[in-house]
């Protein structure tokens, strides 16, 4: 939806406050995925969908309600669920007023041949990708994705357009394209994705080339025992750990309520000096929204500057109870969870992975990490699997696949044995290099 | 909506659809969240809309939207049409789909409180009631409680003449105490790790014995700050009932689906250890594991009259006397495991998503003995309760859990309170080794409510029954053990 309709949708929301302190926030867009498996399409969709959701804020009390029919009728009963759920309920003391107008810089994320993309173009571009797995012999999954407004991965709704009673107005619209492909021999695979603003960025083929060449270098994997290894960790692998870390460690309600690792650790080194980490929306790998879901304009915050524990994201109560201004990473409100970062950027070097590969006498290199969980949250100790390409490095070389590991390793000590960092790319909603890391922790083995 | 069905139907046949099917779904849910004395939470939500599955040429292309209008389910439908005719541009085995029969009936899941008709006063007194208890306890820092309803109303219509009618109302709520020092952050839960939810209405949420567990719960959190540390080992091992449900759904459940079997989930949740070859040969547990399917359980997550391929309820053995026999199926993949009829596990998490295999309810069939009994007959064991963290391979080989705490068994007696323990094994070797299952007195039907599988991505509920049961020599203490 363009931003004159959003304009127009909510200013008819608001029309019908009746006086009542009134949020909504709209949602939604345009998301179509062809999906691959055994060298054919096994699923294409699309789905077009919007969710409204309206909250009142009567003194102390706020209630909120969602729902997906934006005509005005829909909106007027939504607005009623929503009040009457807030007067149902006790006063919130710490309840914050619905904020004023706010200043956003804009960020170009749309691109309109994205939007415009037809099945038929993911069709060919998936084409090109199974192609070059059919002859290698391989069976070639994944998917094509095309995404236009604030559907996430699992259906979830972003704010695309939010409006308040107060005058407050923002809107963002992005685009993206995603292309992943895992080449398959038995349980011998390889991967490689792509991630974009702009379907012209994604090259179905090259990417699959990775996938295959990884995938046959996989073949007949090598019994390492488990153990500490120096290894080398591609972007994707980087992504998945560091997104777990924000996930527990940065939002300011954590640490306020001494949950996360930074909890006492502000201004102190908690990391090595090579690493520096931020939340930046702005980043042009990233191209975010510049709001959040209060309304509130996202500034680009340091997490933690060359090793130092620099700081956390806010929403506005967490920032009022510190006496400070959000940072815009706050949740419709109310919620229990608190600000979280969703634009993560670690910083990295120059160089390639191959790079870091020619710098290990002996280790691992990791093309990705699956089924990531959190053992252990003050430290960050996070238990996963290496997943599609683990291979030996001998002499500063790639040699052969090595059978896959359960890995359990702290990420802030992992962060403190950082010896060398490669150029960031966006993988898995991260901007992050690859790393050399020393020590890694692999603490089991599997059957492939 | 149902209308706007039949004519997106219509639309898709006239478009050239070979096959068809429309779900017009609305849902209705409640959520409500407490948090340290101040409502956390409390969202009214509804959606609706009409999901468009085609198939074109022997390729399948699907189409979603909440624009509820004549022109919108025509468009919607033109729009899973033309992506079907994509879908079949490149080189494909034609989609062939077992048959069934095209059943025209209505079917609603049990409710006899209608939970959206209980005051939400009454609702958030319970909850606070439940977080006035939990902070009574000193040391507690976080008190949090939760009640959520759903209810979903589903028409589906095929082009073969199907014509299903279904409502299922789930009902579900949980509370969590959490205490932090400066090293550790520990936590509790009641009744199970992400809530216990069933396909009940309000009377389910009476049934829980909530304000009999808050205090109790809220000390163990505090008093797992300063326990000592589980020990890092092989033991013999006791999983109570819910932390057995986790360890079903992701060692028993997601191999079974023949989808991942087959490749279809490759390049995502991943494939699967449980190859053709394996069915009616391959010993996944000892004698006493007996694990079944089961679409028609009473207040199941996973129960239903019909599943989205419009397949009736069935029930099943995946595991029988320890033999792996049974795949979870569909119509468009039964026959690659040799069956004539899919077994019915087809389901999707809304009208906006395409229905893929996802499983039905799946338990571990009760042995025999309390836990007590099992309790006694263990020299010395850790028993482990409620489900902390979750992790296991894409082939499903493995896994790795920790749960909330163990109790340390000496001579069938709990000794003393473990904190942080983890378990890591192999499925097959783990379930070899299961040597006691207790009886149907201490069976309980505990549930999943966050499953993620497909993409995009989507949200699966399924009911695990299951009775403590002894696993021995489990290798204990990955994560705390360097």
């Amino acid at each position: 939806m363009r931003r004159e309709a959003a304009h127009a949708l909510l200013d008819q929301a608001l029309s019908l406050a009746n006086g009542r302190d009134v949020e909504i926030i709209l949602g939604g867009g345009f998301d179509a995925l062809t999906r691959f498996a055994n060298n054919q399409i096994t699923q294409n969709v699309a789905e077009r969908r919007y969710l409204l959701s309206a909250r009142v804020v009567e003194g102390k009390r706020t209630g909120r309600a969602t729902t997906s029919d934006v005509s005005r009728e829909g909106i007027a009963r939504v607005l009623d669920r929503a009040a009457r759920a807030a007067r149902l309920q006790p006063e919130i003391p710490d309840l914050l007023p619905l904020p004023d107008a706010q200043h956003y810089t804009d960020i170009d994320a749309a691109d309109s041949a994205t939007e415009a993309l037809e099945p038929g173009a993911r069709a060919k571009e998936v084409e090109r990708a199974v192609r070059r797995c059919r002859k290698a012999g391989l069976e070639g999954a994944g998917i094509y994705e095309v995404r236009s407004g604030t559907i996430g991965e699992y259906g979830e709704i972003g704010a695309l357009a939010m409006a308040n009673t107060r005058g407050l107005f923002a809107y963002h619209s992005g685009t993206s394209a995603i292309f992943r492909v895992s080449a398959l021999d038995g349980t011998a695979s390889g991967w490689a994705g792509r991630e974009s603003h702009r379907a012209a960025d994604v090259d179905g083929d090259a990417l699959s080339e990775v996938a295959v060449e990884k995938a046959l270098r996989s073949r007949a994997p090598a019994a390492w025992e488990p153990g500490r290894y120096t290894v080398v960790l591609e972007p994707a692998a980087v992504a998945d750990l560091i997104q777990d870390m924000a996930w527990i460690s940065f939002g300011a309600l954590l640490v306020q309520e001494g949950r996360s690792f930074l909890a006492g650790k502000m201004g102190t080194r908690v990391m090595g000096e090579n690493i520096t980490l931020r939340d930046d929306p702005f980043h042009p790998l990233h191209r975010g929204s510049p709001f959040d879901a209060e309304g509130m304009p996202t500034r680009p915050t340091t997490l933690i500057d060359r090793g130092v524990a620099a700081g956390a994201v806010y929403d506005r109560q967490t920032a009022a109870k510190e006496g400070r201004e959000s940072t815009g990473h706050g949740l419709p409100v109310p919620n229990t969870y608190g600000p979280i970062a969703r634009h993560l950027v670690l910083e990295g070097g120059e160089g390639s992975v191959e790079d870091l590969i020619r710098k290990v006498d002996r280790g691992l290199l990791v093309t990705r990490v699956w089924y990531t969980n959190v053992v252990d949250p003050k430290t960050v100790t996070l238990t996963g699997m290496t997943r599609d390409g683990l291979f030996a490095i001998e002499g500063g070389k790639v040699t052969g696949g090595v059978r896959n590991f359960r890995f359990n390793q702290s990420v802030v000590q992992m962060l403190g044995q950082v010896e060398a960092l490669s150029r960031p790319e966006r993988t898995g909603g991260v901007v992050c290099p690859g790393l050399l890391v020393r020590s890694f922790q692999m603490s089991s083995g599997t059957e492939f | 909506m149902k209308d706007l069905a039949r004519l997106a139907l219509d639309t898709a046949a006239a478009r050239g659809a070979d096959y068809a099917d429309v779900r017009a779904i609305e849902f209705t849910r409640e959520d409500i969240q407490v948090k340290n004395g101040e409502v956390g939470g409390l969202e009214l939500s509804d959606s609706a809309g009409l999901g468009v599955r085609v198939l074109v040429q022997g390729a399948w292309g699907f189409a979603a939207t909440d624009d509820l209008t004549k022109e919108g389910a025509e468009r919607c439908a033109a729009e899973a049409v033309a992506i079907g005719r994509a879908s079949a541009s490149l080189e494909h085995e034609p989609v062939r789909l077992a048959p069934e029969p095209a059943h025209r009936a209505v079917w609603t899941s049990q409710c006899a409180v209608d939970p959206f008709s209980v005051p939400l006063e009454r609702k958030l007194d319970l909850l606070f009631r439940i977080d006035g208890e939990m902070r009574a306890v000193r040391g507690v820092k976080n008190a949090e409680s939760f009640l959520s309803f759903l209810r979903k109303r589903q028409h589906y219509v095929s082009t073969e003449g199907a014509d299903i009618d279904q409502t299922v109302t789930r009902s579900g709520g949980g509370f969590t105490s959490t205490a932090v020092s400066e090293r550790e952050v520990q936590r509790r839960t009641f009744p199970q790790a992400e809530g216990f939810h069933q396909a009940l209405g309000y009377e389910f949420i009476e049934s829980i014995p909530w304000m009999e567990n808050a205090r109790r719960i809220a000390e163990e959190s505090v008093a797992l700050l300063t326990a000592d540390q589980c020990p890092s080992g092989d033991f013999d091992l006791i999983l109570e009932g819910s932390q057995l449900a986790l360890q079903i759904h992701e060692s028993v459940g997601h191999p079974s689906e023949l989808d991942r079997v087959l490749g279809m989930e490759a390049n995502y949740a991943g494939t699967s250890f449980l190859t053709l070859d394996k069915q009616h040969k391959l010993a996944f547990g000892s004698k006493l594991v007996n694990l079944v399917a089961d679409a028609t359980l009473p207040q199941g997550l996973a129960t239903f009259g019909f599943d989205d391929d419009g397949v009736e309820a069935q029930r099943w053995h995946i595991v029988q006397d320890g033999l792996f026999v049974g795949y979870l199926t569909s119509r468009e993949l039964a026959h690659r495991a040799g069956d004539a009829r899919s077994r019915g596990c087809v389901r999707s998490d809304g009208w906006h998503h395409i229905p893929m295999i996802r499983m039905v309810n799946l338990s571990l069939m009760p042995g025999s003995g309390t836990l007590e009994d099992l309790l006694t007959d263990t020299d010395h064991g850790l028993y482990l309760e409620t489900n902390r963290s979750w992790s296991i391979d894409q082939l499903r080989y493995n896994f790795q859990f920790k749960t909330e705490l163990a109790w340390e068994i000496r001579k069938g007696k709990r000794v003393r309170m473990l904190k942080n323990p983890t378990y890591q094994g192999i499925t097959t070797q783990f379930w070899n080794s299961c040597d006691f299952v207790c009886g149907p007195e201490e069976w309980k039907p505990w549930g999943v409510v966050n499953c993620g599988k497909g993409q995009p991505g989507q949200v699966a509920e399924i009911t695990h029954g299951a009775a403590p049961a002894r696993f021995r020599k489990v290798r204990v203490g990955a994560g705390y053990d360097a």
